[in-house]
């Protein structure tokens, strides 16, 4: 007998019609959102130099390249990102490994759930971040103020996810696995870890973006360093195109991780790609 | 007979609901039993109390003279739906039940990939789920369950989300395999034909409560090729059993409107 791949073929070998001519190639090259980019870089560039033409208001994007590359000269800016990365990296590896062992606390025992449920939702709905004057004051103006406020921010969405994935695995699997036998330790690593994996993916995933911003706004707040500090000297001086660098840089490391956090999930969690 | 499994005067309650009365079965080793009847006659639950997977409310249910509590790897269940976990290979998922006794070597290794082989999936080993057809998935659903050598193969409609043709050759495929093996398997269907085709001993269910109305024993002389559902006995067997069905469900109809 012989037992078909026709499914499996399919994907792989997915014929592609001759090029529809330029259309087409933007499509498969991805070039159409590269060349957005371009156009809007191009405008943004205009409309700074020649509509606006007050570098007090707009700072064009040349202008911004220089001053990165001005600031990276003087090595004022890797003074600033070395800081605000500190209270990044710390913040947040603190965070996943307490949202994680939460969200698996909560998963297994009801009476945990009950407990921290209400406190997680309100303190996940709450701009928590509000009340990072309160940690500066109680913590003082360096690093550690900020890594609670991250901490705070990266914590519930990763806590969340963690319980809903585990919750949330299929019943039927376990059932599977139960009718081999399995003890509860075997169903929890073979079932229920591996397809709760995607959710704490992305929920480390949303904490990323939510970390920057706690960084960032903290460090607003006040701060001897960091992006958020050369972002608020920046605005104070009205030097534009320093403020808009530090954005820029904030920006291109958030797009940097989320897109690091894409190749981890299809390396880790292939399965829910399709 | 010394049987291999001993089902007596079984009971099943879900609360208010009697699922299942007085049932009293005993299967010899190797016999190929099917359990037919309309839907929510317990067939399947009870296929899930030998399994382990569900208490029975009263009776007893032995295999090889030992009371079944919990399940075991003496049973090997084939579900409905594959549930193949997405994150592991053909070869994965059908080593899961020897890793779960603790003695996944390399022998039970060698092993799994002559049932992968023996099943018709030589060559797909490293292959996904999501790379798979229905049929193929079936096929690893299959030797996943054979993989702990079990004496019983409890059998929950497998076939049933499949294509007809490719049923046919699933019903040609599981005889084959059968032929080698002698496992004793319990098969639920809702296929009469299916059934007939494959079995020594039907069972006919009866609805409210579930019960055994009926056994049909199948003498048509094995192996049976496919050619058989066109011979006049086959049409026989299967005619009978529509009508005891029949017969249920329209009580049942009545039983409703009085």
């Amino acid at each position: 007998m012989t037992a078909t791949a026709s499914e499996h073929d399919r994907t792989a070998a997915a014929p592609r019609p001759a090029a529809y001519g330029l259309l087409a190639a933007l499509r498969r090259n991805h070039l159409a959102g590269l060349l957005s980019i371009a156009i809007g870089l191009a405008l943004w560039e205009v409309l700074s130099r020649f509509v606006v033409a007050n570098p007090l208001f707009l700072a064009a994007p040349s202008q911004i390249v220089g001053a990165i590359f001005s600031l990276g000269e003087t090595g004022e800016l890797w003074r600033h990102i070395g800081i605000s990365g500190l209270e990044f990296v710390i913040g947040y590896a603190i965070a996943a490994v307490l949202g994680i062992a939460l969200g698996l606390a909560m998963a297994s025992s009801a009476l945990t759930k009950q407990v921290s449920q209400p406190w997680i939702s309100g303190l996940y709905a709450t701009p928590t971040i509000a009340l990072a004057p309160l940690f500066i004051l109680w913590f003082g103006i360096g690093v550690w103020s900020k890594v609670l406020v991250v901490i705070l921010l990266v914590l519930f969405p990763v806590t969340i996810n963690t319980e809903a994935g585990l919750r949330t695995t299929s019943p039927r699997l376990i059932e599977m696995l139960r009718s081999f036998g399995a003890t509860p330790r075997q169903i929890f690593l073979k079932v229920s870890l591996p397809s709760a994996t995607p959710f704490i993916l992305a929920g480390l995933k949303l904490g990323i973006g939510r970390g920057l911003i706690a960084v960032v706004v903290a460090e607003l707040f006040g701060s001897r360093a960091g992006l958020g500090r050369l972002i608020s000297q920046s605005a104070d001086a009205f030097n534009m195109p320093e403020l808009f660098a530090g954005v820029v840089v904030l920006a291109a490391s958030g797009i940097a991780m989320t897109a690091g956090f894409g190749w981890l999930e299809r390396k880790l969690v292939p399965w829910t790609q399709d | 007979m010394n049987a291999k499994l001993a089902v007596s005067s079984l009971d099943k309650r879900f609360d208010a609901l009697e699922a299942l009365r007085a049932i009293d079965l005993a299967v010899a080793p190797g016999e190929f039993i099917s359990l037919v009847g309309p839907s929510g006659c317990g067939k399947t639950t009870f296929l899930r109390i030998i399994a382990g997977l569900e208490p029975a409310t009263a009776g007893r249910v032995m295999i090889d003279g030992k009371p079944v509590t919990k399940p075991g790897g003496d049973r090997g269940f084939v579900f409905q739906n594959d549930n193949l976990l997405p994150w592991r290979t053909v070869l994965g998922n059908a080593m899961i039940g020897p890793e779960i006794a603790g003695r996944a070597d390399a022998a039970a290794q060698r092993r799994t990939l002559e049932l992968l082989k023996l099943v018709g999936l030589e060559g797909f080993e490293a292959y996904h789920p999501r790379q798979l057809s229905g049929g193929m998935r079936q096929r690893v659903n299959l030797a996943r369950a054979l993989a702990v050598d079990p004496d019983i193969l409890l059998m929950d409609e497998p076939f049933s989300a499949l294509d007809a043709q490719t049923r046919e050759i699933m019903q040609t495929e599981l005889m084959r395999i059968w032929e080698q093996g002698r496992k004793t398997v319990l098969f639920v269907t809702h296929q009469i034909d299916e059934a007939v085709f494959l079995s020594d001993r039907v069972l006919v269910f009866a609805r409210r409560p579930g019960r055994v109305q009926e056994t049909v024993e199948v003498t048509l002389p094995r192996p049976r090729a496919l050619a058989v559902k066109r011979t006049p006995e086959f049409v026989a067997y299967v005619d009978r059993i529509w009508r005891l069905i029949e017969d249920d469900v329209r009580a049942s109809v009545i039983e409703e409107r009085g």
